[in-house]
């Protein structure tokens, strides 16, 4: 009966099924199952599933936002029973797009791949002045800063955000990972990002990597 | 060969006397405004004027001058709009780069240094915020769901910046004599240039699903709700037939080449199945070059950033003759794979040159080893127009555009 409701929450978040997302979560939790193994078994597997799929090229950008947003759909019903419960979030990140930049949805995506791998997501949205970045490390202690920007101009946006994390004496308290068109491992290395990731699913790797490492 | 049988040979797939070369006959093969201000100064040409003909990503449409200068084999039919000196005024961009815009463009400039675009009745349809170059869409008119029918689709079109502010000549489509002027204007830029002749016609399909769903809902929508999308595709196809057949009844004997728009690719992948493509997207895109093709004697161009390699077949039997921009670096997307594959069956219009790393970050050499080794992958046998991937963006130095058609040169 348990694997019965988890299997229902994997497969609404695998197949995109995003009405269906909710009422099956709620059917687990009123069957007793605790947040965490809803959240672990059923909805952080699952989108481990989609990354995999992506990544082998079976599942496309199309399919991978579908799951997000049933994935999404799901913690809607979930969260509240998260915040009573003792889920240990896989860390915290805050993430945004950097100033002068309105370009979101792929660093949305991003966001939704971190929360569907238990990361406690603050998203501080498009064009995102540095000053907005360093209140955000202050206020939320994250372990993970992200930063998303997709043009070679407003790019620079990321040295001075990293700059102004600097000067507030925060750089050395949060990793930084960084990601978009214009950016490589090589920019990443230039601005002395902690890492970089290509595209969402990696994002999500690399992330667990970070944390786990420390 | 002159200009125009350079370019026709390549489409031909016959060897050209030399490699053809594109800049500014789209709004994705050309040069940014303050690239093109740079760049006009390296060359000790500060009196060429840098008209914004594209104003939403804020592109300017090289003069006769530059083009001679770099030899450029086709141009936009749309530059035979505007051509009087009250069809534009002089304006600084925010970073202080003198340019002029069209006289029907008057952006908002904002105290927090954003620049607004309201259309006639106040609504903002375009922001381009401090630091940025080019402006965002910020109406998307069917973002809370699809309307029972598409009869409004005429009437919030416009709201999309892309077509309410659209490039020459569609900002002339309101005029009551347009078409006719259309083709007078064509048949007097045919007569001045021996260079081929690009019309951009859009009639996109995928991308109008994301301008007015936004691209995120859209993405979703293709996987959960086909029903709605194949209703707007319909519609969104018989208003583009209504335009083609305006576009081959009034160019389509002058023109050499129609340029369709569709964005499918992102870097990694291309944004949906090829299955999706072809349930959604490939029979639509069929009607419409097949209506081309039977009525016009234009060739089919279809531009599509991204690795697009896994739609490709697809999208030849769709009947895309032409494909833009050959995004080099997109999963993929390595040149002499699409040339050994697809090389027979397609024309890569782009590829030339990276645009992402190499023309705006590298030197002068790299910049002329990129090029020099796309051209050797891309040009052999024909079926290649030299074009940057994509358009030339504000940070690339002049000695780098220079450094680069000195490298072409070494092909022609």
């Amino acid at each position: 009966m348990e694997e019965e409701l988890l299997d229902s929450i994997f497969a609404a978040i695998l197949d995109g099924d995003i009405p269906a997302a909710p009422g099956a979560v709620q059917a687990a939790l009123d069957a007793g199952l605790s947040a965490e193994t809803i959240l672990n078994e059923g909805m952080i597997a699952a989108m481990s599933r989609v990354g995999e799929l992506y990544e082998a090229g079976d599942y496309y950008v199309a399919e991978m936002f579908t799951s997000a947003k049933a994935l999404q759909a799901g913690l809607s019903i979930l969260r509240p029973h998260l915040q009573n419960s003792k889920v240990q979030a896989a860390g915290t990140v805050v993430i945004g797009t950097v100033k002068g930049d309105m370009h979101d949805i792929g660093k949305n995506l991003v966001a939704m791949m971190l929360e569907g791998a238990g990361f406690q997501v603050h998203d501080l949205g498009p064009d995102v002045h540095p000053s907005r970045f360093v209140n955000a490390v202050l206020e939320h202690k994250p372990d993970i800063v992200a930063l998303s920007a997709l043009l070679t101009t407003t790019m620079p946006a990321m040295q001075t955000t990293i700059d102004a994390l600097s000067a507030a004496g925060l750089r050395d308290q949060v990793k930084i990972i960084v990601g978009g068109a214009p950016v490589n491992d090589e920019y990443a290395e230039h601005i002395h990002a902690d890492g970089y990731a290509p595209d969402a699913s990696q994002a999500v790797t690399l992330a667990k990597a970070m944390v786990t490492n420390g | 060969m002159n200009a125009r049988e350079r370019v026709l040979a390549a489409i031909r797939h016959q060897e050209p006397d030399g490699v053809p070369v594109d800049l500014g006959s789209t709004p994705s093969s050309g040069i940014s405004a303050i690239a093109h201000y740079h760049l006009k100064h390296a060359l000790g040409k500060a009196h060429w004027p840098t008209q914004v003909y594209d104003v939403v990503q804020q592109i300017a449409q090289p003069n006769d001058e530059m083009l001679d200068l770099f030899r450029i084999d086709v141009v936009d039919i749309g530059r035979a709009f505007d051509d009087r000196p009250e069809d534009w005024y002089a304006i600084n961009l925010p970073d202080g780069t003198p340019v002029h815009f069209p006289t029907w463009f008057k952006p908002s400039p904002q105290p927090n240094g954003d620049w607004e675009v309201f259309n006639q009745d106040n609504v903002r349809i375009a922001t381009m915020p401090l630091g940025a170059t080019f402006f965002d869409q910020t109406c998307f008119p069917y973002l809370d769901g699809y309307p029972a029918d598409f009869s409004d689709l005429p009437t919030v079109m416009p709201l999309v910046h892309w077509a309410g502010l659209a490039h020459s000549p569609w900002d002339h489509a309101g005029d009551a004599d347009f078409w006719q002027q259309l083709r007078a204007r064509a048949l007097a830029l045919r007569a001045s240039t021996d260079r081929a002749l690009m019309i951009v016609i859009g009639c996109n399909l995928f991308e109008w699903g994301a301008f007015l769903r936004r691209l995120d809902n859209f993405l979703v929508d293709i996987v959960t709700d086909p029903g709605n999308v194949e209703r707007l595709l319909d519609a969104l196809v018989e208003q583009h037939l209504k335009t083609l057949e305006k576009v081959c009844a009034a160019v389509g004997d002058i023109a050499d080449i129609a340029r369709f728009g569709d964005d499918l690719g992102a870097d990694q992948g291309p944004f949906m199945s090829p299955k999706t493509y072809r349930q959604l997207f490939k029979p639509r895109h069929k009607i419409m070059t097949d209506y081309v093709k039977q009525h016009s004697s234009m060739h089919t161009f279809l531009h599509s950033c991204g690795s697009i390699y896994k739609l490709l077949p697809d999208l030849i039997e769709a009947g895309f003759e032409i494909i833009n921009p050959v995004q080099t670096i997109a999963r993929d997307m390595e040149p002499a794979r699409l040339k050994q594959e697809f090389g027979k069956h397609l024309t890569f219009w782009g590829g030339g040159v990276d645009t992402r790393f190499i023309l705006n970050r590298g030197t002068p050499a790299q910049v002329k080893d990129n090029v020099r080794a796309n051209i050797e992958a891309l040009a052999p046998g024909g079926g290649f127009v030299f074009n940057t991937v994509h358009n030339i963006l504000p940070d690339v130095p002049p000695a780098n555009i220079i450094a680069m058609f000195e490298a072409i040169d070494e092909y022609r």
